[in-house]
């Protein structure tokens, strides 16, 4: 590998991009459920999370994926791997645009 | 001979009669000569009121009013003072764009009200060395000796001094809405309001009735109007938008500042050489800061001004059109705006409720309008009148000779005249019920007189129901009466009611469309009137405004300021106010949260104009009121206001996706730009590689102001929100840092990139993610299939695009230190891009939709 001294930091500099990412999401969440007062029903709330965070655990596969293809410096394995996520992301677009255009 | 003004302005005229008046100003029943005239005129300066000047100068400076400016023109010299001569021409030549750019606009909106001010001219008849001509009135000093006649606009404030049934309109000055009677006899006053001076003759007010001659004792600035104008000489309050940006800026400033110094000391401390540090954390700074946002706000607004000027409505001040979109409350006189502004005659009844063509040939015959080519007199009279013409009823008075009048005064609120038919004189009385029944001995049953006494409850009931059904009422009264020189108010006595006329001010056409319309946009309307609560509950009714509570000023004057703010929420007609009190509902609206429109067009409204976040006045408005407005309408059609208000929150959709732009993906980049100096043994791209890029970026956010924005953002009025953009920037910053952070592995770990090569790998990466984000930006929906960017957006985008890809490969890229990528790049790169585009999609799902932002 090239520049392996380097991987280190930028291992860790992408993965505290997805994790702030992630801290960012938790907290506009909880803050737009005080917002808008609503109360949580506990025999919903797993379903919720589920697909309230999808792209969140979208995001969390991504760095899966960014890390070990460029740790192995595989751009087949980097280029097949978003082909999928990309797959999925149209998927789950599709299936919140009614909603989106609101 | 006058030579001081201060002579002019505090001398007691009320008091003098018409020879010392003459004496005082130096003048005589022959006027000013030319001469004397000039001399005056060059001591008091042009009749008119101070209004801001146009100053092409003023307008450049303007552009320099600008934080971002100042930080840029910093990086300029510094730039230049480390030998960075490229640099500091990049950087000069961001400034300089930006502000040729928001000059010229400026200018441009400007220069046409400005023109539009200029085609309005006002003449004056003036008597000068004994000769009488017209006079433009911008020259009239004091001394000079004008003639009015019925419908002139009094051009300066005058001490009378020949009157004949001379009534002047005043409602533009004082608000109120009936003539007042002016004569020449001089008043025993100590000090006077303008109400009580009864001789004096006031600038802007108009000529109801009656001739007159008047001498000029005040001019320009100097006049009572000048005074309400001077209270209006202070700037205007910032928009809500422009606070926002204001707010936006400081945010930004306090970001680079930390951010450049932050790079700056870590590059420091790791050991990189100081001046490449200092010139790095500058050029991140500089990418930072949206120089062009001035640039491109103005564009957009003024570009909003042109789409509105087709539709008649020019705007004044540039940065109110956000303000105009983001309206949420519209405050409105009722009188010419919601209704035509002419009253009609609706009924001529007698005591039985049937039209009665006694009343009617009774009423024109006590009557002070003048009938020539066009009615004039007071509104009532000539409504009178015109229906008569109308109608042809006009020959009912011909049998009669109208022998005296007894003109309208205030305390009797009625008039009466003696007119002879055939050797019969009869005497009959018209003014407000209450007067005219109070006179009244008797009533007029099929033809017989019969005594008033045991109906007269009925008859005070069917007045009020009258009133209740939102119609003014005139009661018409008589008596027989013998022939003899004079006749007088003592005759006013034992009269015999005959009925009574009901007028109406009827709804605009277009106004309950409007209303529906505004309120189908969020725009709630409510009526601020100097009328009064039955006749404003009425038309309310016609034109379909739900009324929830109705506030008489008397109510407001027992409020505390808690309760007119609780008042304001709930109350849709504000009835019998004063200018004062419109100020004040102003106020409370906009310190409840609001942002309040008004429209209005007289003296009285200017104040209220003022302090609106959005001013609106008509053309035939009186000036001060125009010059107060932000926005005029060249025609009174109130369903261009809908039309303006889409135009606005078109205008602020698109200023705002520049900010957000700006505030995500740029502020992503230039922190994964900041974060790799530290830990790279080289500089992640050299300074004049980011101005490059800022400079391409901006270019591609030129033809933002063009683009189409999204129905639902027209539908409700959008506020200003600095929490909503910070949080946007918090969460979709990071999105662009990731794929940046993802370049640099993908350079440094698969293509074992030198530092030019892995600098064109991350240029071309963070262009194309900065650039085409902007397509899911710019919407809430999906881009493309369910929102269609601007054609001129997508053009320009597409081609910068094209630039920034070929540009690694040409002579430019080698000057600006790139080296051109491999083909496999440009596979991992579209894919990436994708996938970039697509997850920023998903958490705009996530942020509006989730998080219902």
């Amino acid at each position: 590998m090239p520049y392996p001294e380097l991987f280190a930091w930028w291992a860790a500099t992408i993965t505290w991009s997805i994790v702030f990412l992630t801290l960012i999401s938790i907290y506009l969440y909880i803050n737009s459920a005080k917002r808008r007062r609503r109360p949580d029903q506990k025999g919903q709330v797993a379903g919720r999370l589920t697909s309230d965070f999808a792209f969140v655990w979208i995001l969390l596969g991504l760095l899966v994926l960014y890390i070990v293809s460029i740790d192995r410096g595989s751009a087949t394995m980097f280029a097949a791997g978003n082909v999928v996520v990309e797959v999925i992301l149209l998927v789950y677009l599709l299936r919140n645009k009614a909603s989106t255009a609101e | 001979m006058l030579d001081q003004k201060a002579t002019v302005t505090h001398r007691d005229y009320w008091s003098m009669d018409r020879s010392e008046v003459y004496d005082a100003l130096g003048s005589g029943k022959d006027g000013l000569s030319e001469q004397e005239a000039q001399r005056r005129l060059d001591i008091y300066g042009y009749n008119e009121l101070p209004r801001e000047t146009f100053s092409g100068l003023r307008i450049l400076l303007r552009q320099f009013n600008n934080p971002i400016f100042v930080i840029l023109g910093g990086a300029a010299i510094v730039a230049g003072f480390f030998a960075e001569v490229n640099q500091s021409i990049a950087i000069a030549t961001m400034i300089g764009l930006s502000v040729t750019l928001g000059f010229f606009n400026e200018y441009r909106a400007e220069k046409t009200v400005q023109d539009l001010r200029q085609n309005v001219s006002v003449k004056a008849v003036v008597t000068r060395d004994g000769k009488v001509s017209d006079v433009d009135a911008r020259l009239i000093v004091p001394g000079d000796l004008v003639s009015l006649y019925v419908g002139d606009i009094v051009p300066a404030d005058m001490r009378v001094l020949e009157a004949k049934d001379l009534q002047l309109d005043e409602s533009t000055l004082t608000g109120e809405s009936f003539p007042v009677e002016k004569t020449p006899s001089p008043l025993a006053l100590e000090r006077a309001t303008p109400q009580q001076l009864t001789n004096y003759l006031f600038m802007g007010t108009v000529v109801a009735h009656g001739t007159g001659k008047g001498l000029v004792i005040r001019t320009g600035k100097d006049t009572e109007f000048g005074s309400i104008s001077k209270t209006l000489a202070r700037p205007h309050p910032e928009t809500e938008f422009q606070i926002g940006v204001r707010k936006y800026g400081n945010m930004l400033i306090t970001l680079t500042l930390l951010l450049a110094a932050g790079i700056f000391g870590l590059n420091a401390l790791v050991g990189h050489p100081i001046v490449d540090s200092f010139l790095f954390s500058l050029a991140i700074a500089i990418g930072l800061v949206p120089e062009l946002m001035p640039a491109i706000v103005t564009i957009t607004l003024s570009q909003g001004a042109k789409r509105m000027a087709a539709s008649r409505v020019v705007v004044k001040r540039l940065v109110s059109i956000e303000d105009f979109g983001n309206m949420d409350v519209l405050c409105t006189d009722k009188t010419g705006t919601m209704t035509e502004g002419n009253i009609a005659l609706n009924s001529y009844r007698s005591l039985d409720g049937s039209d009665d063509p006694k009343v009617l040939c009774y009423a024109l015959l006590c009557n002070s309008a003048v009938v020539g080519e066009k009615i004039v007199g007071n509104p009532m009279d000539s409504a009178v009148w015109k229906y008569a013409m109308d109608n042809g009823e006009e020959d009912r008075t011909k049998p009669y000779v109208v022998l005296d009048v007894i003109p309208f005064d205030y305390e009797r609120r009625m008039m009466s005249v003696a007119a002879e038919k055939n050797g019969d004189v009869v005497f009959i009385s018209k003014g407000a019920p209450e007067s005219v029944l109070a006179r009244c001995t008797h009533r007029e049953v099929k033809g017989k007189s019969e005594p008033i006494g045991p109906v007269l409850e009925s008859v005070k009931a069917r007045v009020s129901e009258y009133s209740k059904a939102g119609y003014r009422v005139l009661a018409i009264a008589y008596r027989t009466i013998g022939k003899k020189p004079s006749y007088s108010v003592d005759d006013e006595t034992d009269l015999t009611i005959l009925g009574f006329l009901t007028f109406t001010d009827p709804p605009k056409k277009d106004a309950r469309q409007a209303i529906d319309k505004l309120r189908d946009m969020g725009v709630s309307s409510k009526i601020l009137t100097g009328d009064n609560e039955l006749v404003s509950v009425k038309i309310c009714q016609d034109i379909h405004v739900p009324v929830k509570r109705v506030v008489t000023g008397a109510d407001l004057m027992k409020m505390n300021s808690n309760e007119i703010r609780v008042a304001v929420e709930e109350a849709t007609i504000f009835a019998r106010i004063t200018p004062e009190q419109k100020l004040e509902i102003i106020k409370a609206l906009k310190g409840n949260g609001h942002i309040v429109g008004f429209m209005g067009d007289g003296v009285n409204d200017a104040p209220a104009l003022y302090e609106a976040d959005v001013g609106i006045s008509v053309d035939s408005a009186v000036d001060v009121s125009k010059d107060a407005a932000d926005i005029v309408l060249l025609e009174k059609d109130l369903l261009v206001l809908s039309k303006g208000i889409e135009e606005g929150r078109r205008v602020f959709g698109n200023s705002i996706k520049y900010i957000l732009m700006g505030t995500s993906s740029n502020f992503g980049n230039m922190f994964s730009a900041a974060l790799a100096s530290v830990f790279l043994p080289f500089l992640p791209m050299l300074p004049m590689q980011i101005l490059f890029m800022n400079l391409l970026y901006d270019v591609a956010n030129f033809t933002l102001p063009t683009d189409n924005v999204d129905e639902e953002y027209i539908r409700r009025p959008t506020r200003w929100d600095i929490d909503f953009v910070r949080k946007y920037t918090l969460f979709f910053g990071p999105f662009s840092s990731l794929y940046d952070f993802l370049t640099y592995g993908i350079m440094l770990f698969i293509f074992a990139a030198p530092p030019a090569l892995f600098q064109s790998g991350w240029f071309v990466e963070s262009f194309w993610t900065e650039v085409l984000v902007i397509f899911v930006i710019r919407t809430r929906r999906i881009p493309f299939f369910t929102s269609r960017p601007g054609k001129w957006l997508t053009a320009l985008t597409i081609s910068c695009v094209a630039f920034g890809t070929i540009v690694p490969f040409t002579p430019l890229g080698s000057f600006l230190g790139f080296a051109p990528l491999p083909g496999e790049y440009w596979i991992l790169l579209v894919l990436m891009v994708t996938t970039y585009l697509l997850l920023v999609d998903a958490g705009k799902v996530f942020f509006y939709r989730v998080c219902k932002f």
